[in-house]
């Protein structure tokens, strides 16, 4: 009875429960574990993504890399990295490489190869080189995203940091708050769309899911799937 | 002259509005209908209640606090108490800004009978039998005697009828980021926010009216009349549409917080202002004269009247005295005279005004000036409804009047004395008041960095000055902001004397009120003195001057005079009273609003809320406690031991994903463990579990887990489910010290974890995992293996927390879940069974384990509650290790033992007392009914001679009742541990 | 509510923040009287003037010190502890096995 790596349908991913309880939730395979597709009409989502959207991707792959020689293992492996702390870079494949603080990352898999490189780069690393440290975000954390152009406002009802793109650029990272719990807010854009990254205790997302949807009522904001962060609209 | 009728309530009042330009804030194509007191009237949108109501001659819209005396407004700015109405599911609202909505339906309050015949009245009659401090000094001898009286005194004193059934709204806050924030709109605030965007800042302009422009939308500021309204025009039309401004009407900054935390309620918000500079433009208080009856409805502040006029299009009376201490009333005077209200006589306090012209305006105007005389009465009919004339005299002296006097008939009284600064917001932010005796007026100085000031709560009541000083505090708060703008020119200064040093003129027959609010008046005031109080905060604490809703806005300056007189000081001697947040009244339901109570889930919550557990909250997380028995139950006792049996006899299961995890990796990682932790750690094999127990440098017990040695350079160690983040913490700030050369890393989130613990607990195992040796010979208690278990990857810990053979598995929680359901469906056929908290308790209660935080207190030290053995004495450091030293040193204070009852004796509780005859030596700290051995058990505090096994201790339990306990060996089952050992 | 300058993140809201106590030097515990653990663990000096404090901050789990003047609030200074701490803290080894 050997199941060895047979991880497949195994993965539960924090939020997929809540999820599953909506009533037209469609779902897609993404690695190891369902994503949500969609959550409702096309034309909802659009509208979402453009103007008040939230999306999970605690699905796609993403690790921490830390320690007095992180930064040469990434950079061994092509990965551009951010001059200080605080900050995120795009990579060539779309994943994200975040720098925490002076020795610590976070790698963040691109939605355009389903995460393949982070989570490859992570498996090549099983035995890691002296002086770096994994750090297991993909379970430790949920990975969700706020869209469109009211983000800045809706994060000013959690969030005492100003996440204004004029005072928080694309590219920033805020180790902060969010609705009193530690997260990590990465400023990014898919194509044209502004967009936060929320890097959240994955035990907490439970909590922070409805308190997000409920801050973004005002803007006639929702949930989004995955399609919908695929459309040409965010590419 | 004939008595002064009052206006009717006609029916054609809407239509008896003053024309355009006068009332800016309505929209006469807009009618609107309410009730007051059951009869209907109309408004107009934009109207307030007080505004609509005075509209039809209504005045009196409450009843004084104390001796229920009819009210009217008296600022129209809702900046006193006069105004407070009911509406159906909201007490105390403010008549003079709450915007009047079509169908309102409001009542006033704090009367008995009706609004207009209140039967507390009289109490006005009994008035000098109920001076101030009457209630604490009548009521409450003999012992006892409050409460009697309360109940009545309650029903009697409380303001407005809360709705319980009424359903709160959705309020909620939210944080708003700008380089500047200016407090107010008048012609400091807006050049100030216009020179500042100019200069390239963000600029937020926080107004508490409906409309921009301060005074400069009723006040009159020459004789012309145009000023105000073209310096108005002239900087809105810029500021309104300037992108970099965001302007914020009805919209209150209700407190200063340390570096410009601000926080601005508009509508059921409340913005968390977050300003680099912030500057105060919040103008200042017009005050009122002190005479007989100056609280009657019709006699009101000169600004209430020009706000009724200019806002509203409200005709204040018909005939009107003016009482004033400055120029400013002149031009009030002046305002009345063009809307068609007779001014039957100004009063000046002063010999003349500061400007002459003034003087031939009025005489031109046709307005009799009566120099250096004031109003000694408010003259009424029975009802004190209105007023309906007044008596001047002429002032002969500070606060006294000639003895004769001359009497005028009208129905408005409007006064102006001098103004007060708007200072609350400044002197929380630590800003001191001084009074200058000589100008009669406070000016403000000692504002920390980055808080400016401007206009007249600045001391400038020049319009010019005024415009000028907001120029100058914006160009301050730029310079601040690292703009490099020129400090503007400063024109001379042009002196005006806007404060009349005595406004004050007490009458034989009293009712000279100070603070509207509580209903005090001179003599009050001044009793206060008498009873030796000279401080004005303990005058304040005496009298509950200034407590009121107002807050002292007019009160304060009258009493700092008083108390100075009385005690032949100064004011500037005296002081005020202090200011606190917040500046105005606000709801709970702007502070609780949409509060944040973040909790943590365990990846398999939603299967135990599919097998209904009852849930209890731990730390953040929620855990089950325990599931339905068998027969459906959720009775605690009940599911509880059922759980506990069949962990006992076959197999059962608990998530403790909660616990937490903590990977100490890297060439040091033993010996940061060995400096953190008790025991030794440095030749902890690898692939072997060791107890370790922390202590904080004071030698007290904080926490305790597992630590698995993984390999030469990698530990995983458990740590409490409340502990682990102090745990984690107190790691990080060492290792800032010591530098060595390991990463710490909470991993609480992201590890699951199932103790499978039973006796089939390794059967149920062995169907699952088939690449880890389970046998007893190859996996023995207290090793570590990993393997993986239904093809997850997993760390095997062999554990005997509950006193069974039993298998912590701990797998990355996205796994959580299936491995959950994995473990269901393989142990059904061993009659596998999930626990909750509650029968894991019970069984570690029978093995004796300690919980730390349950059964430690904050002077628990290792010897006294039996973990000496988990501290190694040898080694040369860990953190703690001094103070367990010395303590151990020590002569012992207490113990923790086992104790046993009988199962038919009564059940003590966690915390009851152990007693040593009268001597309290413990308490109780973990209690329950054994099923297995058939007896209550429990852990408690004992004086270390009755530590012994054999030894009798006295429980004090429920109802006083006192019962004698065994103390027993621990632990209470399987004391040879052969079952965990299996 | 105070700004602190956090030295990894910059000015955030000081409930962002956690305080670790002031800055002490710990006394040799194997040498040291008892009088001299009893003065390091529990006596403050409490004095109006700056101190040096220990702060963490909570989302980036960062310690870093903070010199502060008790008596006007004023933070002065913020800085990584790699200032003050240079290198490895050693304790005199004599464990026997366990």
């Amino acid at each position: 009875m050997t199941t060895q790596n047979a991880t497949t349908g195994l993965s539960r991913p924090p939020l997929n429960g809540l999820h599953a309880e909506r009533p037209r939730v469609e779902w897609k395979q993404l690695g190891d574990a369902e994503i949500p597709a969609r959550f409702s009409g096309p034309t909802d989502e659009g509208f979402r993504l453009d103007h008040c959207g939230l999306a999970d991707l605690s699905a796609l792959p993403r690790f921490g890399l830390r320690g007095p020689q992180a930064a040469a293992a990434l950079a061994e492996r092509g990965y551009r990295l951010p001059d200080e702390p605080n900050r995120c870079r795009i990579q060539d494949d779309g994943s994200r490489l975040a720098r925490l603080s002076s020795t610590e990352y976070l790698l963040l898999g691109s939605l355009t190869d389903a995460g393949q490189r982070v989570s490859m780069t992570a498996q090549d690393w099983a035995t890691l080189p002296p002086g770096c440290y994994s750090l297991p975000r993909q379970d430790s954390h949920a990975w969700l995203v706020l869209t469109g152009a009211s983000t800045a406002r809706v994060m000013a009802k959690l969030c005492g940091v100003d996440l204004d793109a004029a005072a928080f650029p694309a590219g920033h990272i805020a180790q902060t708050s969010v609705a009193r719990i530690d997260a990590i807010v990465i400023r990014d854009a898919l194509g044209e769309l502004p967009c936060l990254h929320l890097l959240v205790d994955s035990a907490s997302a439970a909590y922070l899911w409805p308190a997000l949807l409920d801050a973004m009522q005002e803007f006639d904001g929702g949930p989004l799937g995955l399609d919908a962060l695929l459309s040409p609209a965010a590419a | 002259m004939s008595r002064y009728e009052p206006l009717d309530d006609a029916a054609d009042a809407v239509a008896s509005r003053l024309p355009a330009p006068m009332g800016s804030l309505i929209d006469r194509e807009r009618p609107l209908h309410f009730t007051f007191e059951g009869e209907t009237y109309r408004g107009f949108a934009g109207d307030s209640i007080a505004s609509a109501l005075a509209a039809h001659g209504r005045l009196v819209l409450s009843r004084s606090f104390k001796y229920h005396r009819p009210r009217g407004a008296l600022t129209l700015a809702g900046q006193d108490a006069n105004t407070l109405v009911q509406l159906p599911d909201e007490p105390n609202v403010l008549a003079d800004v709450r915007r009047l909505e079509d169908g309102l339906s409001v009542t006033g309050q704090n009367y008995s009978g009706s609004l207009d015949h209140d039967r507390d009245m009289r109490l006005g009659k009994f008035a000098r039998f109920m001076p101030v401090g009457f209630y604490y000094r009548a009521f409450y001898k003999p012992r006892g005697a409050w409460k009697r009286w309360e109940p009545l005194i309650r029903r009697k004193a409380g303001l407005g009828r809360f709705d319980l059934d009424a359903r709160g709204s959705y309020h909620d806050k939210a944080y708003l980021f700008t380089d500047v924030m200016v407090v107010g709109s008048g012609p400091a605030g807006l050049s100030a926010a216009l020179t500042a965007a100019e200069g390239g800042a963000r600029v937020l302009l926080v107004e508490q009216q409906p409309q921009l422009g301060g005074s400069l939308t009723y006040a009159r500021f020459d004789i012309d009349g145009r000023r105000g309204e073209r310096l108005r025009d002239e900087l809105v039309s810029v500021v309104a549409r300037h992108p970099s401004i965001r302007v914020m009407c009805d919209a209150t900054c209700n407190g200063w917080f340390t570096d410009n935390y601000l926080p601005v309620i508009q509508g059921r918000r409340m913005f968390k202002v977050r300003a680099k500079e912030c500057i105060v433009a919040s103008g200042s208080f017009d005050q009122p004269a002190i005479f007989r009856n100056n609280d009657l409805p019709g006699v009101m502040l000169a600004s209430a009247a020009q706000r009724l006029m200019r806002h509203y299009a409200v005709k204040p009376g018909r005939r009107a005295v003016v009482l004033t201490g400055n120029d400013d009333g002149y031009l009030a005077a002046l305002d009345l005279h063009e809307q068609g209200i007779e001014v039957a006589a100004l009063a000046d306090m002063r010999p003349s005004p500061e400007n002459p012209a003034l003087a031939e305006a009025l005489a031109a105007a046709g307005i009799p000036v009566r120099a250096e005389q004031t109003v000694y009465e408010a003259l009424h009919d029975k009802s004190l409804h209105r007023v309906t004339g007044v008596e001047l005299r002429r002032i002969v002296g500070t606060g006294d009047v000639a003895d004769q006097g001359q009497r005028i008939d009208c129905d408005l009284l409007c006064m102006t004395a001098g103004y007060m600064p708007v200072y609350q917001l400044l002197c929380q932010a630590g800003g001191r008041l001084r009074y200058d005796d000589e100008a009669a007026e406070f000016s403000i100085s000692g504002l920390p960095a980055h808080l400016h000031i401007a206009g007249s709560v600045n001391a400038l009541h020049d319009l010019d000055r005024v415009s000028e000083d907001g120029v100058r505090a914006a160009t301050e708060a730029l310079r601040a902001l690292g703009h490099d703008v020129p400090m503007p020119q400063r024109s001379a200064p042009a002196p005006r004397r806007v404060n009349h040093p005595w406004p004050i003129f007490p009458h034989p027959k009293g009712k000279a009120f100070v603070d509207f609010d509580e209903d005090l008046q001179i003599e009050d005031i001044l009793n206060a003195t008498r009873h030796g109080y000279r401080d004005v905060q303990l005058v304040k604490r005496f009298s509950t001057v200034g407590m009121g809703p107002s807050q002292g806005r007019h009160s304060a300056l009258p009493t700092a005079r008083l108390v100075a007189r009385a005690t032949d000081r100064s004011v500037s001697e005296t002081g005020v009273t202090t200011a606190r947040p917040p500046f105005t009244a606000e709801t709970l339901g702007h502070l609780a609003g949409r509060g944040f109570d973040p909790f943590r889930l365990t990846p398999m919550h939603r299967r135990h809320e599919a097998l209904g557990a009852h849930m209890m909250p731990a730390g953040h997380w929620r855990r089950p406690a325990y599931y339905p028995a068998t027969d459906g139950s959720l009775a605690r006792e009940r599911c509880m031991q059922e759980e506990a049996r069949q962990v006992r006899e076959k197999v059962g299961m608990i998530d403790v994903s909660t616990l937490g995890g903590l990977e100490i990796r890297g060439p040091d990682a033993a010996e940061f463990i060995n400096r953190l932790y008790t025991f030794g750690f440095l030749k902890q094999p690898v692939g072997r579990t060791r107890y370790a127990v922390m202590t904080s440098e004071q030698g007290v017990v904080i926490d305790d887990g597992v630590s698995c040695r993984l390999a030469e350079d990698h530990f995983y160690v458990t740590a409490t489910t409340s502990g682990v983040t102090n745990v984690h913490r107190s790691m990080l700030q060492w290792n800032a010290r010591w530098r060595l050369d390991v990463d710490i890393a909470n991993v609480t989130s992201a590890f699951a974890a199932i103790n499978l613990a039973g006796p089939l607990s390794r059967q149920v195992l062995e169907t699952l995992c088939d690449d880890v040796d389970l046998s007893a010979e190859a996996f023995p208690y207290l090793e570590l293996r990993t393997g993986h278990v239904a093809g997850i990857p997993a760390r095997l810990l062999r554990v005997g927390f509950v006193g069974e053979l039993g298998y912590e598995i701990h797998v990355p929680s996205r796994y959580g879940e299936a491995l959950w359901d994995r473990l269901m469906e393989a142990g059904a056929a061993f009659g596998l069974r999930p626990f909750g908290v509650e029968a894991q308790r019970l069984l570690r209660l029978e093995k004796g384990h300690v919980i730390i935080g349950q059964d430690t207190d904050g002077m628990s030290h290792p010897e006294e509650i039996g973990l000496g053995w988990a501290v190694n004495r040898k080694k040369p450091f860990f953190v703690g290790r001094r103070a367990v030293d010395i303590l151990a040193a020590q002569p012992q204070k207490r113990r923790l033992v086992g104790f046993r009852l009988p199962a038919s004796s009564a059940k003590p509780r966690e915390g009851q007392l152990v007693l040593e005859g009268e001597t309290i030596t413990g308490n109780v700290t973990s209690c329950e009914y054994s099923p297995t051995l058939g007896a209550v058990i429990g852990l408690a505090y004992a004086a270390p001679e009755k530590a012994a096994p054999g030894s009798q201790i006295t429980l004090r339990v429920d109802g006083g009742q006192e019962i004698t306990a065994e103390v027993v060996a621990l632990p209470f089952f399987d004391p040879d541990n052969t079952r965990q050992e299996l | 509510m105070k700004i602190l300058h956090c030295p990894l993140n910059g000015p955030r809201n000081i409930s962002e923040f956690i305080y670790g106590g002031e800055l002490k030097t710990m006394p040799d515990p194997a040498t040291c009287s008892d009088r001299e653990w009893a003065d390091y663990v529990f006596y403050h000096d409490n004095l109006p003037a700056v101190v040096t404090e220990w702060w963490f901050h909570s989302a980036s789990g960062y310690w870093f010190l903070a010199e502060r003047h008790t008596l006007t609030d004023e933070v002065l200074r913020t800085f990584d502890p790699g200032e003050l701490f240079r290198q490895r803290v050693e304790f005199a080894h004599a464990e026997t096995p366990s």
